[in-house]
């Protein structure tokens, strides 16, 4: 049988195939290998705060990772912010002082983000649609003046702010924060604007007008709903900007207005670290970020590829 | 419904003037079709017409309104773009209902007229669809829905079958010019292919540079063209046009810049030696008689065969119903019809006669 040349044909095929099936097992081996390790490396860092908050002092000095096996959990972190089982139903300030940060931290990061995506939308539509002469800038070097705005260190900023909110009486305050905020996650949303409305073509609003739109019914009924999608990325990647924020929180805010970071920071006390406090407030504060991430992501993902129209 | 007036209608980007001075009236009803070369500004012109460009100079009349500083909300015209510009986010249904939801009609009414209108158009199958799921055609017919829904008083039309294949081009012609004796309303309707023009038309404005170059029937144009544009520009293959000078004598003839004699009937008054243009049509051209060619190259469709020939220097086409064999270089007889010869002036281009 094996002499038939039909045979010998179709062995030499199976083996082809053999011999090359063990390569292309080896390259998805190599390739998921790959990805395991860089899994592994980027979830290590939240793995280990999740797990410290649930350490004593000793396990945290020695080193003990594996939870039941190497060291057995323990509410510690979580109720020293009144957060835990037992201590969740009995009045507690460091849980009161906790939730604030975490609603200071969600109104400032939200309320920037939205006055962002309000009048950075603007604006991009503005460059994207309309030829604008300032000074000897065009189009093209406003928006590459506001993405500059990203190049400049924070710190530059830092003495001009302090003075400018002393005398506007918005030292401390959530209004102050959310202003700066947007001033900061602003030239973002307008680049990504910018390109959401680059792809709409002008021919749909101009369809929009002969249709009996006017020139804001236009923007509003058509342009808009297209580019939503971008909106929502701009939002989304806004917020989770504004809610690591720590530098102007910092510089800003005492008492009132302090954002979770902010917290996190202070748990250093003159008696060393507080490593399961501080782990404990951590994974609460990168829990939010942690459900957008899985959520919302596709949003993100969408709204910044969409080639928005056809 | 509505007539439709473009007086001396001009535009100017900035030092540039594109459009300078171009009339047309159009009366109630009819089917005008804007013609010419890429750049030669019809688009513009039609955008100026809806309003989505301002006017320079000169006056848009819609039933005798000018309608110059009215936005393109407020003229109630339709325009289907080239690019069919299909709101992505609404479906088939909606498309075609925006300008009416625009205009505050009640659902009902909004519902009925769309289902009407995709009725006419073959559409119903699609109507929760949305412009992402279907086909060219199919967009193409939804851009025209869009138009039809409203009843508009002037339907625009910018190059709109210009996406589709030649097989589908040919049968929306036939639609949309079907779709026009129908509802009888007004329409301008834009195209750079000249058969498109000749087909779909009850009149042709033919554009060049910004200028009218004539407006006529289709088969004026084609009979009678003003000057070489237009003899060069309708027609397909197009009109060959030889350079040479008119000759009185005896039988007024047409002599060559090579001194080959063609047959010419009539010549206007005191034309002798006058250098001109002796435009023939491809198709009226006869086999045999006097005149001599070189064969460049044979090509036969079947139905018909071209001949690519040289008369002298100059290149001619000349095409026949009967079969017509020979070879590169081969002389090959064909004789242009004198009684449908153009004549045009040598350096003015216009017409003579
Ligand atoms: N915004 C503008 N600024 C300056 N020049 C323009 C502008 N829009 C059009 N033009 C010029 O006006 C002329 C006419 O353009 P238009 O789009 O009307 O041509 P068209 O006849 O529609 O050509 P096509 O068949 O290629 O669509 C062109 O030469 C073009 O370069
Ligand atoms: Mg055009």
């Amino acid at each position: 049988m094996a002499s038939t040349p039909y045979a010998s044909a179709g062995d030499e095929d199976r083996t082809g195939l053999w011999s090359r099936r063990p390569r292309f097992m080896t390259w998805s081996l190599l390739i998921y290998a790959a990805l395991i390790l860089w899994a592994f490396i980027s979830l290590f860092p939240i793995y280990w705060t999740i797990t410290t908050s649930f350490k004593t002092a000793v396990n945290v000095t020695q080193g003990h990772l594996i939870p039941f096996v190497d060291f057995t959990p323990d509410w510690k972190g979580w109720r020293s912010l009144g957060l835990s089982p037992d201590t969740i139903s009995a009045p507690s300030t460091v849980r009161d002082e906790f939730v604030r940060r975490f609603l200071n931290s969600i109104v400032a990061s939200a309320g920037a983000s939205f006055l962002a995506v309000i009048i950075g939308s603007l604006a991009a539509y503005g460059l994207s649609r309309f030829s604008y002469k300032f000074l000897w800038m065009r189009n093209k070097d406003i928006s590459f003046f506001f993405l500059s705005q990203l190049i400049l260190p924070p710190v530059v900023l830092a003495m001009p702010f302090l003075v400018l909110y002393k005398h506007l009486m918005l030292l401390d305050t959530l209004i102050g924060l959310i202003l700066v905020y947007t001033l900061m996650v602003l030239p973002i949303v307008i680049w990504i604007m910018r390109d959401q409305f680059d792809t709409i073509p002008l021919e749909l609003e101009q369809a929009a007008l002969v249709d009996g739109c006017s020139i804001w019914g236009a923007f509003l009924r058509i342009v808009l709903p297209i580019a939503l999608p971008g909106m929502v990325a701009a939002f989304i990647l806004s917020v989770i900007l504004c809610w690591n924020e720590y530098f102007f929180a910092a510089l800003l805010t005492s008492s009132n207005a302090k954002t979770l970071p902010v917290m996190v920071a202070s748990q250093t006390g003159s008696q060393g670290i507080n490593w399961w406090s501080m782990a404990a407030i951590a994974t609460a504060a990168i829990m939010p970020l942690v459900l957008v991430g899985i959520f919302l992501e596709r949003y993100i993902v969408k709204g910044l590829t969409a080639g928005a129209v056809k | 419904m509505a007539s439709m007036n473009i007086e001396n209608v001009g535009k100017v980007y900035g030092s540039l003037a594109v459009i300078h001075g171009v009339s047309v009236e159009i009366p109630d009803g009819e089917f005008v079709v804007l013609v010419g070369p890429s750049g030669c500004g019809k688009s513009t012109l039609l955008r100026m017409v809806a309003g989505l460009e301002p006017i320079s100079s000169g006056d848009i009349r819609i039933d005798g309104k000018v309608v110059n500083d009215l936005p393109p909300k407020d003229r109630d015209i339709a325009m289907v773009f080239q690019s069919y510009a299909l709101y992505p986010h609404k479906t088939v249904a909606d498309n075609m209902g925006f300008a009416l939801k625009m205009r505050g009609d009640d659902k009902a009414t909004i519902e009925t007229r769309v289902r009407k209108a995709a009725e006419i158009l073959d559409l119903v199958p699609y109507l929760a669809r949305y412009p992402r799921q279907l086909s060219g055609g199919q967009r193409q017919r939804v851009a025209m829905g869009r138009a039809i829904v409203r009843d508009p008083k002037v339907f625009l039309f910018d190059e709109p079958l210009s996406n589709l294949d030649a097989k589908l081009r040919v049968q929306m012609r036939a639609e949309i010019k079907e779709l026009q004796r129908r509802l009888a309303t007004t329409m301008i309707y834009v195209t750079h292919d000249q058969v498109e023009a000749m087909t779909m038309a009850d009149r042709i404005v033919v554009l060049r540079d910004g200028r009218v170059e004539q407006i006529g029937s289709p088969l004026e144009l084609y009979d009678r063209p003003a000057n070489i544009f237009v003899a060069g520009f309708l027609g397909s293959p197009s009109m060959n046009l030889i350079k040479g000078r008119i000759r009185a004598g005896a039988t007024p003839s047409f002599e060559t810049d090579e001194g080959i004699v063609l047959p010419l009937n009539a010549i206007p008054a005191g034309s002798d030696g006058q250098p001109a243009y002796y435009g023939i049509r491809p198709e009226h051209f006869t086999l045999g008689g006097p005149v001599e060619t070189r064969i460049s190259v044979i090509e036969s469709t079947g139905s018909e065969t071209q001949v690519f020939a040289r008369l002298g220097q100059q290149k001619i086409i000349g095409v026949f119903r009967d079969r017509v064999e020979g070879n590169t270089d081969q002389v090959i007889a064909m004789t242009p019809n004198p009684a449908l010869v153009h004549l045009f002036d040598g350096a003015s281009g216009l017409r003579l006669g």
